[in-house]
């Protein structure tokens, strides 16, 4: 009976990471969408988040499933819970990714109001930061995923410098503040998605370690070498 | 449901001494090819019901039976049916295992003797068959003439259902079967469980509730001589529809 637990336990991994892919692909088309101001790719992104929404209400009910049919116990417990909160954390992602796009079409009514860099950038490390949590969490590597706790710094600062230059154009000139008001929404949604990929990196810690580092900053996390 | 039934248990009632009403107006399907596990605090008639199928209480004076119980197209509660021939199609495997103090093949070939197989090549064959569905031939092949009381006591679990298997039953009946094994020996059993169904229709009932939900496709919850709940093995695990299911399953009651 082990064997078909063990089984469950891997095609359930599989669906999570599916789930990932499908979130890392919707933020990597809405900033392209942004960037390359293509009303059609944005609106396939909002019309594919119905898809990683049913994702996270089956992998949530056979979680639940596996729950009741396994009465599961120690790093078999941790890794099912673990995926169950993981799933909300993507499905949260995927939505960004549509609100990204959503402003992305709006933004389109109007010219283009600068030169899109920090954006950009803002958006390849919180991807990474994605990338390298799921990463984190099919490898069970808890060093890794406290890389990515790490890296959140880097995007909370972007998105500070972002919204003060943001904040030069619009006391510049009235007909700047729509715009600008939009692509502060944008670094917003940008920064909830670092957010949420730290909060995954964070369970996977849990997962394999037991140990919970969630809401402790980072100085006060010791690494440990031990795995369960 | 589109499953095909092998079993249909209709209105059936069971009073023990003719006025102990143990069972009140059963009704449920049994799928075929899949395992369906009675569950139920100790009284509620599991077992009562599990003796029905193949008409055990027919052995003791003074029981009734009221209702039915469809099996291919005739009630088997009937007064003219073959008993010697519904028990080799529906076999029944007791808490305790119960081995013949005999060999292990004379074990499996004494019900292939009584449906009149004698051909060696034949009983030797079927023997090894039987041996072989129940996960026991690679433990006991070079020792088939020992006695059966010589294996442990999971094995002699395994042999029972070997020996209930080797007649070709359409459905087993399965009254705690491990109750009485260590876990190893319980976790060998519960595979093979779910291995036999490909074969046979499973019946099982057990007052481990964890078991229940690990081994059965489908559960029917019974209380105090009445069937509560049947469903789904998933649904009656995370959201049955009764209240009583769900104190029974979360442990407040039984």
């Amino acid at each position: 009976m082990a064997r078909k637990l063990e089984h469950d336990l891997s095609d359930l991994k599989d669906r999570v990471l599916r789930m990932g892919s499908l979130v890392e692909d919707a933020i990597r088309k809405s900033i392209k969408a942004l960037v390359e101001r293509d009303r059609a790719l944005a609106l396939t992104v909002i019309d594919g988040d119905h898809v990683i929404n049913t994702y996270d209400v089956e992998i949530e009910e056979e979680c639940i499933r596996l729950l009741a049919i396994w009465q599961p116990t120690g790093s078999n417990l941790r890794f099912i819970t673990t995926a169950i909160k993981i799933i909300t954390d993507l499905e949260r992602m995927g939505d960004l990714a549509v609100d990204i796009c959503e402003r992305t079409i709006e933004l389109m009514e109007e010219p283009q109001l600068k030169p899109y860099i920090d954006i950009p950038r803002m958006a390849e490390a919180s991807q990474k930061m994605l990338k390298d949590s799921l990463d984190a969490f099919v490898s069970r590597d808890p060093e890794s995923a406290m890389k990515v706790c790490e890296a959140d710094d880097f995007v909370d600062n972007l998105n500070q410098q972002i919204f003060n230059e943001l904040l030069v154009y619009m006391l510049q000139d009235p007909r700047n503040i729509s715009r600008a008001v939009r692509l502060t929404y944008v670094a917003k949604y940008l920064e909830r998605i670092g957010d949420h990929a730290t909060n995954i990196a964070e369970m996977v810690v849990y997962m394999v370690k037991g140990k919970v580092i969630r809401h402790m900053a980072c100085e006060m996390r010791e690494p440990e070498k031990n795995d369960i | 449901m589109t499953q095909p039934i092998e079993l249909e248990v209709k209105n059936l009632d069971f009073f023990y001494n003719g006025n102990v009403h143990a069972l009140k107006g059963i009704s449920l399907p049994i799928q075929k090819n899949a395992v369906t596990a009675l569950i139920g605090p100790s009284g509620c008639g599991k077992t009562t019901l599990l003796r029905c199928f193949n008409r055990m209480h027919d052995l003791y004076p003074n029981h009734r039976y009221g209702g039915e119980i469809i099996f291919e197209g005739r009630n088997i509660l009937a007064d003219n049916v073959d008993l010697i021939n519904l028990r080799s199609r529906i076999g029944m495997v007791f808490q305790k295992p119960t081995p013949f103090p005999m060999s292990i093949a004379e074990n499996i070939a004494y019900g292939l003797r009584l449906k009149g197989i004698r051909s060696k090549s034949e009983l030797v064959d079927r023997i090894e068959r039987a041996l072989k569905h129940a996960a026991l031939w690679d433990e006991v092949r070079d020792k088939l003439n020992a006695s059966a009381y010589e294996l442990s006591g999971g094995q002699q679990q395994r042999l029972v259902i070997a020996r209930a298997l080797a007649v070709e039953p359409d459905i087993l009946l399965f009254d705690e079967p491990t109750s009485a094994l260590d876990p190893i020996s319980t976790a060998k059993i519960e595979e093979l469980v779910v291995t036999l169904k490909k074969y046979v229709t499973i019946i099982i009932v057990t007052h481990n509730m964890q078991q229940a939900a690990r081994v059965s496709d489908m559960t029917g919850f019974m209380y105090m001589g009445e069937l509560i709940e049947y469903g789904t093995t998933e649904k009656i695990f995370t959201a049955p529809e009764k209240k009583q299911t769900d104190d029974y399953i979360t442990g407040r009651f039984g």
